[in-house]
């Protein structure tokens, strides 16, 4: 087959590319339709919107990369921030912050961790049964009840204010995500998460301590998750038991949408904030346009179908072209 | 019934092969692995179509389009993995085909349960027909899904390698079983490995080689030695060792008494010494790739050391490395290569550091490159996916990877399968060297070509027993052959 002209082929594009050219569509076609659209305050509303699922889905990143998944994340949110109102009062801001996100860290990563990583066990049964337990201790402790907070001047600026001229929680959201970013592309650790989610065998008789590499990353989904839930709590000034139901279909989406592979072994963290970016935005969009917040879930669900549906597409599209090259080689 | 006749001539896997089976009579195929006995057995049962070649049952020529054409003319496999769904009863896994008794409304159960107790009756198993499958031995759920094809009205009854796993009393238990549905005038081909079972149950004997038929006996004619002359092609032995050096070996790795917890080998006892290659040889089923698994810390075992350099090695995969001792596993697509990674990555996996450290691009480059001289690994560039590259150099990152832990004992369990010709030489030749500069080497292989041509020494493995510890100077495949058969004892 002789390549008369070159075209830029599917499988060379990180996957994420799709979804930017979609997100970028979506902008320029909404800019014209709504003017208040591209509105310096909207703007900055979507970026605000987006952290704290970007923050979880990084965390996400992580789980889905090694073959598992966190379902726990939103419930471990409002735990987060119910923990918080109550240590809040009896001591200073900046102890307590520290204690919540060590006791959560420690706490629910360590139950999913050693479950999973340790003893193997199924992280989607897991982590769905750790989501009802953390949902319903937050129930139980405030009684239903949502508790207002006063935060101080830096949670409120990591969930919701500027420092300067810059939006708190995109200083967050980039600071993180740089971070994953450097810890999957360049160490050992990055390494291993991936090689566990590709081929466990491999990793294990290449001398990868396979359990230890699964144990981490739910001590990251879980430290992520807290910090996001620190993050609400500076947003809204307030805890409630509620907070973060059902967020993780939405940070599931965005990850396998930004082209991490569900089964593990393929994605990164750009792709899965321009994924989740991209969500954030049409659910903007729908709102602009007067659409009712329960079609957003809807629409939310179809795109996570969609997402699965198009990795699966490309997946069989470059083992196609796979072949075809293989049977040109033998051919020549 | 007046008799069965089969012919074919398929290319490829099997030439012009032919095999004729008359009523009651048990029809033993014998040959080496990858002789193409399995894919003989695969195109009687319909399971896979030939390219040439016709087959006749009861005179008229038949084209089978799939499994079920195939029992529909009585014809049914029982393959080495059985086919039972484990969660159901005995009884509904005997009428898994569909041929329940029915009544008015669905299934008539307790008609069911009455004959599926015939069946039993007529294999001589005890068992509740109502139990869960799952509960049953091995050997039991084997006479259940031969019980299953003789409610089908099989009168060919294809049997592949069906005491690969039975114990001696199970084996005999089953060929009584086989003897009775002889004389109830059931046909049986059967595949086994073991040369005296063979002679104990056959009836008629073909052997096949190299995909290509070699002959056919009848009982009378055949012994052992028969069936060996023609299993084997006695080349004549080319000696490629040159003079081996006459110091005294250094014992590098000692193996005790090693069993495993599902009996795929047991008390398996050898040494290793520095600057050897040695050659596991066995057919498939012996447990060679359980026993290198369990040496590298990744198959459960039961009892057993691995003693290195006068030590005790735990039972890791990450501690066996440390001490020297690596694995390039069997099938490179399950079990070594990660296909979404670089070669770089792929080739670097054993280099470990501490896990925060950043990785240090330049040392990486120059490890690589050093690797891609050594062995003339063929690819585009480092980065490129190792999916990219062709079995043989696929293979030779992978035991690159192994290399750069610096081991002292490289095991290679079927290193060169799906490898071309050209890239197996390399492999030998890297071997070769990697042997006289120290490293202590065990080939696990099926093909006895390649035992031959590397190894200095040849351990050869029968049901899970070391059956036989050759000097290779002394030897020949028939040798080999007798004691991987079980012939010798």
């Amino acid at each position: 087959m002789s390549q008369i002209f070159k075209r830029p082929s599917l499988s060379t594009l990180p996957a994420w590319f799709g979804v930017l050219v979609l997100e970028i569509l979506l902008i320029i076609v909404m800019g014209i339709m709504e003017p208040a659209f591209l509105s310096g305050s909207n703007l900055s509303n979507i970026i605000r919107s987006s952290a704290i699922p970007i923050i979880l889905g990084i965390g996400m990143t992580f789980t889905i990369l090694t073959g598992g998944i966190d379902l726990s994340v939103g419930s471990v949110l409002a735990f987060t921030g119910i923990l918080l109102s109550g240590f809040i009062t009896h001591m200073p801001r900046t102890t307590a912050v520290f204690l919540t996100v060590v006791i959560v860290m420690v706490v629910v990563g360590g139950i999913n961790g050693v479950l999973i990583g340790k003893l193997g066990l199924n992280s989607f049964v897991i982590t769905l049964g750790t989501l009802g337990i953390f949902r319903g201790i937050s129930y139980l402790v405030t009684n239903g009840t949502t508790r207002t907070i006063d935060t101080g001047e830096f949670i409120y600026v990591l969930g919701d204010g500027n420092l300067g001229p810059v939006p708190g929680p995109l200083i967050v959201v980039l600071v993180v995500a740089i971070i994953a970013i450097w810890a999957l592309r360049s160490t050992y650790f990055g390494r291993d998460v991936y090689a566990v989610g590709g081929n466990e065998f491999a990793a294990k008789l290449a001398g990868i301590f396979t359990s230890r590499i699964k144990l981490l990353v739910y001590f990251i989904s879980a430290l992520l998750a807290a910090l996001a839930g620190i993050m609400q709590v500076g947003r809204l000034q307030s805890a409630a038991p509620t907070a973060g139901a059902g967020i993780e279909l939405v940070v599931v989406a965005g990850v396998l949408l930004g082209g991490t592979r569900l089964s593990g072994g393929v994605g990164s963290i750009t792709g899965t904030v321009i994924g989740l970016l991209f969500l954030q935005t049409v659910s903007n969009s729908l709102t602009i346009q007067g659409v009712s917040s329960y079609w957003q879930q809807v629409v939310t669900g179809v795109l996570l179908g969609a997402a699965v549906l198009f990795d699966r597409i490309r997946v069989q599209y470059s083992g196609r072209r796979k072949s075809r090259e293989e049977s040109n080689v033998t051919k020549e | 019934m007046v008799g069965i006749t089969k012919h074919f001539d398929a290319v490829r896997a099997l030439q012009d092969v032919h095999l004729e089976l008359y009523p009651g009579e048990v029809h033993t195929v014998a040959g080496e692995n990858g002789s193409g006995k399995s894919t003989l057995l695969k195109i009687l049962a319909g399971v896979i179509k030939p390219d040439n070649g016709q087959v006749f049952a009861d005179g008229a020529p038949v084209n089978f389009q799939g499994v079920r054409e195939a029992m529909s003319h009585g014809v049914t496999m029982v393959s080495q993995e059985l086919s039972l769904v484990p969660y159901l009863s005995v009884a509904e896994n005997i009428f898994l085909g569909g041929n329940q008794t029915r009544k008015t409304f669905g299934i008539d159960w307790r008609d069911t349960e009455r004959r599926s107790v015939e069946y039993l009756k007529r294999l001589n198993l005890k068992v509740d027909p109502n139990q869960e499958v799952s509960n049953l031995a091995q050997h039991e759920q084997q006479l259940v899904e031969i019980a299953r094809a003789l409610a089908s009205q099989t009168n060919v009854l294809l049997l592949d390698e069906p005491t690969s796993s039975l114990a001696p009393n199970e084996v005999a238990s089953l060929f009584k079983v086989i003897r009775q549905l002889k004389d109830e005038g059931v046909s049986i081909v059967m595949i086994s490995h073991r040369m005296s079972e063979m002679l104990e149950i056959g009836d008629r004997f073909t052997v096949l080689r190299d995909s290509k038929f070699i002959d056919t006996g009848v009982r009378a004619e055949v012994d052992e030695g028969w069936l060996i002359d023609r299993m084997v092609l006695n080349k004549p032995k080319k000696s490629i060792k040159t003079a081996q050096t006459t110091t005294a070996p250094e014992l590098v790795m000692e193996i005790k008494a090693m069993s495993d917890r599902s009996g795929a080998f047991e008390n398996i006892s050898f040494n290793l010494f520095k600057g050897e290659i040695v050659g596991l040889a066995g057919l498939a089923g012996a447990g060679r790739t359980e026993l290198v698994e369990a040496i590298v810390g990744l198959h459960p075992r039961k009892s057993g050391d691995v003693i290195v350099n006068g030590k005790v090695i735990n039972h890791s995969t990450r501690a066996t490395m440390n001490a020297g001792v690596v694995l390039v596993p069997d099938d490179r697509r399950l079990k070594s290569t990660i296909h979404d990674m670089s070669i770089r990555d792929n080739l670097l996996l054993s280099v470990h550091g501490r896990p925060q450290m950043p990785r240090s691009k330049r040392k990486e480059e120059k490890i690589i490159s050093s690797w891609v001289s050594k062995f003339k690994i063929k690819m585009s560039s480092p980065s490129a996916p190792i999916s990219s590259l062709s079995g043989g150099n696929q293979q030779k990152v992978v035991i690159a990877r192994c290399l750069e832990t610096k081991p002292q004992v490289l095991i290679l369990d079927e290193a060169t399968r799906g490898i071309d010709l050209g890239a197996k030489s390399e492999i030998y030749q890297i071997l070769r060297e990697l042997a006289s500069e120290g490293l202590a080497i065990l080939v696990v292989s099926s093909e006895l070509s390649e035992i031959f041509e590397i190894s200095d020494r040849v351990l050869v493995m029968h049901a899970g027993l070391l059956a036989a510890d050759l000097d290779r100077s002394s030897i020949t495949e028939s040798d080999v052959i007798a004691a991987a058969t079980g012939a010798m004892n």
